[in-house]
């Protein structure tokens, strides 16, 4: 059992080995981490303990939940979270936000590149096969102008922090990212768990994202829509994420509709209402490319509506993200971001791209088969987190395995540096006191007409797990509230 | 609003209304039978088929001995059984979800707790000393959720639908309500010299109506048949009488359907036909014939239902 009298820091132990976020490079608590560490160093464990649970009921009374089955019953459980807050300081954090709009505006340019005249291609900077082997590649999209010009409208940057204290993009999501809901949800918990330790720090909103989507998707409304429609479109309740997809229709007060609640009629889209057919002009699309329009991709898809693509290349629709951006978060096209930005934007990256071997290079390739121990190997099409390698973690007889995978395979695979993510102060249940733990950021940039807007916070993911590396959610990840300084 | 959407919001309101009619007609019958005047009221069995009458299962068959038990689990925390208080708070949690985005957070968030109380209510507890408890909790939650319905919804097209399902749940649940008690004072009649028209029973039934107190303030006398059935059918100014639940369908109806001329196949106007029946109507005539009338009531409730449906919910 706790004793009353030792704090929740009192055990916490730094592995020198590891960056951690709150210590500057002397070794002492940085000065922006110092207030929060005396405040919370403030608590005895059993205060501490009732506090995590007021911020887990919290969740759960917010519905905010997903549903495992065990033997027969269906339970609800929440997503872990974090009560001790990441600080990213004003100045660091116009890094980040530079560097993802950067980012965000140069794949933008090579969606509309890709999908029309090829330049880059043709020029050689980024591969031809990289493209038309992907199977994201939309060639339904070819030469179909998305009103406004934008394809990529929200984007999910996920980075990390290097030992060397250095930012480092390890991907970037430009289907259809989640996680925004849980920013604004991790800050209510927070709020209502621990409201005192707000007034010591000037931290930026994070409920400002749902009006700037909305201000956003309004901008590259279809031509003629003088007052467009907007509409979220989800697969229904059951989704994981349908948490997210009504947060968002509801703060931003418009309807989230499912497959069956659209229909169109000569190219133009209209939702089913109790007062009979409304015209819809911009759909926030959370369903995948291959399930939107039965007629023109995946015929046995019951979630999207027939007719729907035909509707959005007459341009009588926004479909955001534009179908066919997948082609773009591809692993392998990470590789080139660099070149990417060069070329489109003649600037050179503001946030640095983790160095990568492609296996389809037959030099590379040899490479990483030599270096397998001390090289992360990815699947260039995997989301998730799955069928990740992490070299230095595998036996001789996997090391076997994936070799072979690669060898049979090598377009489907890419390698990296083994990065080390810092790590930051969690509270872990099983021993009642905070340990370190890696953590990533996911950002959220969105993009409209001659505007751009980053949510000044992100997704603080965790991986509670000790010494595992891997953050996502469905891995048993967690996260925490994201202050970003004024 | 989405049709389909619609849809769920109604029957939301629906579920949240009925599991608050069984909860107190649980809790209000099987503590007044306790002390009741009349061997027959007091009897368990007398109660329990009372219960069942209600919520339209089948009752004991003859010479069939219910169990107490396995009564109150059916009517309470059975997940099998499709009228269990916690079936309703299931449906109307299912629904919300559906409709998260319309709703607000406020009103969300206390259908959720209100379905994680009664999920997570200990059974044992509830059966052998928990029944009070549970009855009133849920009785209280959902006079919250009406609350929040009313106070943190906009009052537009969204808050008409939820609301059409709440009155035409209520009414409906007042005559099952309704139903089930004249079946009782018709069985205990004649113990201790009990009459159909002064019976113990009128007063169990202003109870379960939650009109007891009313009903003496506005008659100052004890309730007899027909005095109660005047007051819950036609009195407007009770807030769960039939008449009043009327009244608040033909107000909510149309705000969907502001059309100054009728339709006579719309909704608006079978429902304003319907309150007009029962406007110009005197209790003897019911009273007289209170079984036709509940029919007669019931079929109307389901015309308008299904008039309702086809007109909005078609999708």
């Amino acid at each position: 059992m706790p004793k009353e009298d030792s704090t929740i820091f009192s055990s916490y132990q730094r592995d020198p080995s590891l960056f951690d976020e709150i210590y500057d490079k002397k070794g002492q608590v940085k000065e922006v981490y110092k207030t929060l560490f005396q405040l919370y160093g403030g608590h005895s464990i059993p205060d501490y303990m009732t506090l995590n649970e007021k911020a887990r009921s919290s969740f759960f009374n917010q519905g905010i939940t997903f549903q495992v089955y065990d033997d027969k019953q269906m339970q609800e459980k929440i997503f872990p979270f974090d009560l001790f807050p990441r600080i990213i300081d004003g100045k660091e954090w116009e890094i980040i936000e530079k560097g993802a709009i950067q980012r965000s505006r140069a794949l933008n340019l090579f969606l509309w590149d890709i999908y029309h005249e090829k330049k880059i291609l043709k020029q050689g900077v980024v591969p031809l096969e990289l493209i038309s082997s992907s199977e994201n590649y939309l060639h339904q999209m070819m030469d179909v102008d998305p009103p406004g010009g934008i394809y990529n409208h929200i984007s999910g940057t996920d980075i990390i922090k290097h030992n060397d204290g250095k930012y480092y993009v390890l991907e970037d999501n430009i289907r259809c990212p989640s996680g925004v809901s849980y920013v604004i949800c991790n800050r209510t918990a927070l709020k209502r768990a621990l409201f005192g330790v707000f007034n010591h720090y000037e931290t930026h909103t994070v409920t400002n994202y749902a009006e700037n989507l909305l201000d956003l998707l309004e901008s590259v409304k279809p031509h003629g829509a003088d007052v467009p429609n907007t509409v979220v479109i989800t697969p229904g309740m059951y989704n994981s994420a349908f948490y997210e997809h009504s947060y968002l229709a509801k703060t931003m007060g418009v309807e989230l509709v499912e497959g069956r609640d659209l229909f169109v009629e000569n190219d133009f889209v209209y939702m089913r209402t109790i007062k009979g057919p409304e015209k819809v002009d911009i759909i926030y699309r959370r369903i995948d490319d291959q399930f939107l329009d039965p007629l023109e991709f995946r015929a046995d898809s019951s979630l999207g509506v027939p007719g729907l693509f035909s509707a959005y290349k007459k341009g009588n629709v926004t479909l955001a993200n534009a179908p066919g951006t997948g082609v773009a978060d591809d692993k392998a096209v990470y590789t080139y971001m660099p070149e990417i930005i060069k070329y489109y934007l003649d600037e050179t990256p503001i946030l640095n791209n983790v160095h990568t071997y492609h296996c389809s290079r037959p030099k590379e390739l040899a490479y990483v088969l030599d270096h397998i121990h001390e090289l992360v190997i990815k699947p260039v099409d995997e989301a998730g987190g799955y069928g990740i390698s992490i070299g230095n973690r595998l036996t001789k007889k996997e090391i076997a395995t994936v070799k072979k995978q690669i060898q049979e395979h090598p377009r489907k695979y890419v390698a990296q540096p083994i990065m080390s993510l810092s790590v930051h102060p969690t509270y872990i249940d099983e021993t009642n006191s905070f340990e370190q733990r890696h953590v990533d950021l996911r950002t959220f940039t969105i993009l409209g007409k001659d505007k751009d807007f980053v949510l000044k916070g992100g997704l603080t993911r965790v991986a509670l797990k000790k010494g595992n590396l891997i953050v996502n959610s469905s891995q048993g990840g967690g996260s925490k509230d994201t202050w970003v300084l004024k | 609003m989405l049709a389909r959407v619609a849809n769920n919001l109604f029957w939301m309101g629906r579920y949240i209304e009925r599991s608050e009619h069984i909860a107190r007609y649980m809790h209000v019958n099987y503590f007044s039978s306790l002390d009741a005047p009349n061997e027959l009221s007091r009897s368990r069995q007398f109660v329990l088929n009372s219960m069942l009458r209600m919520i339209g299962d089948p009752e004991a068959k003859e010479n069939e001995v219910l169990n107490e038990e396995e009564v109150l689990f059916k009517l309470a925390l059975d997940p099998a059984h499709p009228f269990s208080i916690l079936s309703n708070v299931k449906y109307a949690r299912e629904n919300a979800n559906s409709a998260r985005d319309l709703i607000s957070t406020d009103l969300y968030e206390s259908i959720n707790k209100f379905y994680h109380f009664v999920l997570k209510y200990p059974e044992q507890h509830f059966l052998k000393k928990g029944l009070y408890d549970f009855c009133i909790n849920i009785i209280e939650m959902s006079s919250i959720l009406r609350g929040r319905i009313r106070s943190t919804l906009l009052h537009d097209e969204v808050y008409a639908i939820i609301m059409l399902g709440v009155n035409l749940e209520r009414a409906n649940q007042l005559i099952r309500i309704i139903n089930a008690k004249y079946h009782d004072a018709l069985n205990a009649q004649g113990s201790y010299g009990d009459k159909f028209s002064k019976s113990f029973e009128w007063t169990t039934l202003l109870k379960c109506a939650e009109s007891y107190d009313m009903m003496r303030r506005f008659y100052k006398k004890t309730p007899t048949s027909l005095t109660t059935l005047e007051f819950l059918i036609l009195n407007p100014n009770c807030p769960r009488s039939m008449m009043n639940s009327f009244n608040q369908i033909y107000t909510h109806i149309r705000v969907l359907d502001n059309s100054f001329k009728y339709d006579k196949d719309s909704t608006a106007f079978l429902v304003g036909r319907v309150r007009a029946e029962y406007q110009y109507k005197y209790v003897e005539e019911i009273e007289g014939n209170i079984k036709e009338y509940i029919e007669a009531m019931l079929k109307n409730l389901a015309d308008i239902g299904n008039k309702m449906e086809n007109e909005f919910f078609h999708y």
